[in-house]
């Protein structure tokens, strides 16, 4: 693929994507074992994230990370879309794609317990193009609700794509 | 008891880790579901011209959640609001990984912080006469490129068994919103 086909297909991403939906949905339920099992992982001993099953735990922040980018592959490696009259995915190379940035937001939000059953959807947010190295940009703004529809966390990932890989 | 009239621009909060192993990305991989092997297995890493294995991008972040959740007394004092990181430089096994915030605004009960990440990866120790006495693994690997170099990132120290080279680099800057109760 030359400079003038991958800038077109950079293009297409952005006037495709850019504050759309992502289809789909995904769901994900939390269990005792991955909270303690992740929580461990940073040497976190306070009982209310590793305490027992009986009495119940919380998650860590840092839990954040095991769904959201799951939550993620699963929605964006699924997306198609029709390019020039030939469907074509998001992605054409995961190996060309980087994790650039993470943010969470928990205002508002509610306590991610042992037991809740978690629903993940994800809108476009900015998609750009940066020139100097062809490298495709985009954010995915998230939403993580509980199975009684409170938010648990809004995470923002910033996914980049190298040229070659969209 | 950490209260918001305790709290100043200007302050610093800090945690630092020296156990990245290849035992503890192992056990990583399995607790996030994230099984990509150039995080595991030091062969595919190669392949993938990384020279060696590379922690999760995550990895290091639940470093900064911890940093806020113990200086909250997980949730006795307040809450984490918010954080935004951007990933910019691997960490690697033997790494020392030092996060710190700095309150950079106060504003009602919510403090404002920057975070830096920083890694610093030893290379090795030599004699006075410049004879490698000691090698780590990003010196036996070439993990330190040639831009670290001319970036001013590899530095020197005198230690009781000669001078260790090393390399001191932000590997994910950031922010975070906390909020205290009082």
């Amino acid at each position: 693929m030359d400079d003038e086909q991958i800038k077109k297909s950079a293009e297409f991403l952005i006037a495709n994507l850019a504050g759309k939906e992502v289809p789909g949905r995904v769901k994900f339920n939390v269990r005792y074992k991955t909270l303690v099992d992740f929580a461990k992982i940073y040497g976190i001993t306070d009982s209310k994230y590793v305490g027992s099953e009986e009495e119940g735990i919380i998650a860590c922040h840092a839990f954040a990370n095991n769904f959201t980018i799951k939550a993620l592959y699963k929605l964006l490696l699924g997306i198609k879309l029709v390019q020039n009259g030939e469907e074509r995915p998001f992605v054409t190379n995961p190996g060309k794609l980087l994790h650039m940035g993470q943010k969470y937001n928990w205002d508002g939000c509610v306590e991610l317990k042992q037991g809740d059953k978690l629903n993940i959807t994800a809108k476009w947010g900015k998609v750009w193009l940066i020139e100097k190295n062809m490298m495709l940009l985009a954010e995915v703004h998230v939403e993580v609700k509980n199975q009684d529809g409170e938010m648990v966390v809004r995470p923002v990932v910033t996914a980049g794509v190298r040229p070659g890989g969209y | 008891m950490v209260k918001i009239s305790d709290i100043k621009v200007g302050d610093v909060i800090k945690n630092e880790f020296d156990g990245i192993t290849r035992e503890l990305l192992r056990a990583y991989a399995k607790a996030s579901g994230d099984t990509n092997p150039i995080h595991t297995n030091d062969e595919i890493a190669i392949r993938a011209g990384l020279k060696g294995i590379i922690a999760h991008g995550l990895f290091s972040f639940g470093f900064i959640t911890k940093l806020f959740e113990d200086f909250l007394e997980h949730g006795k004092h307040g809450k984490l609001i918010e954080t935004d990181v951007e990933m910019r430089g691997m960490v690697r096994c033997g790494d020392l990984l030092v996060t710190e915030a700095e309150v950079t605004k106060v504003e009602g009960k919510r403090v404002y912080l920057d975070i830096t990440q920083t890694t610093f990866t030893n290379i090795d120790i030599k004699d006075k006469n410049g004879n490698i006495m000691k090698q780590f693994e990003a010196g036996e690997r070439g993990y330190i490129s040639d831009k670290d170099r001319e970036q001013g990132l590899v530095k020197t120290k005198e230690i009781s068994e000669g001078v260790l080279s090393y390399r001191e680099r932000v590997a994910t800057p950031g922010s975070a919103i906390i909020e205290l109760y009082e």
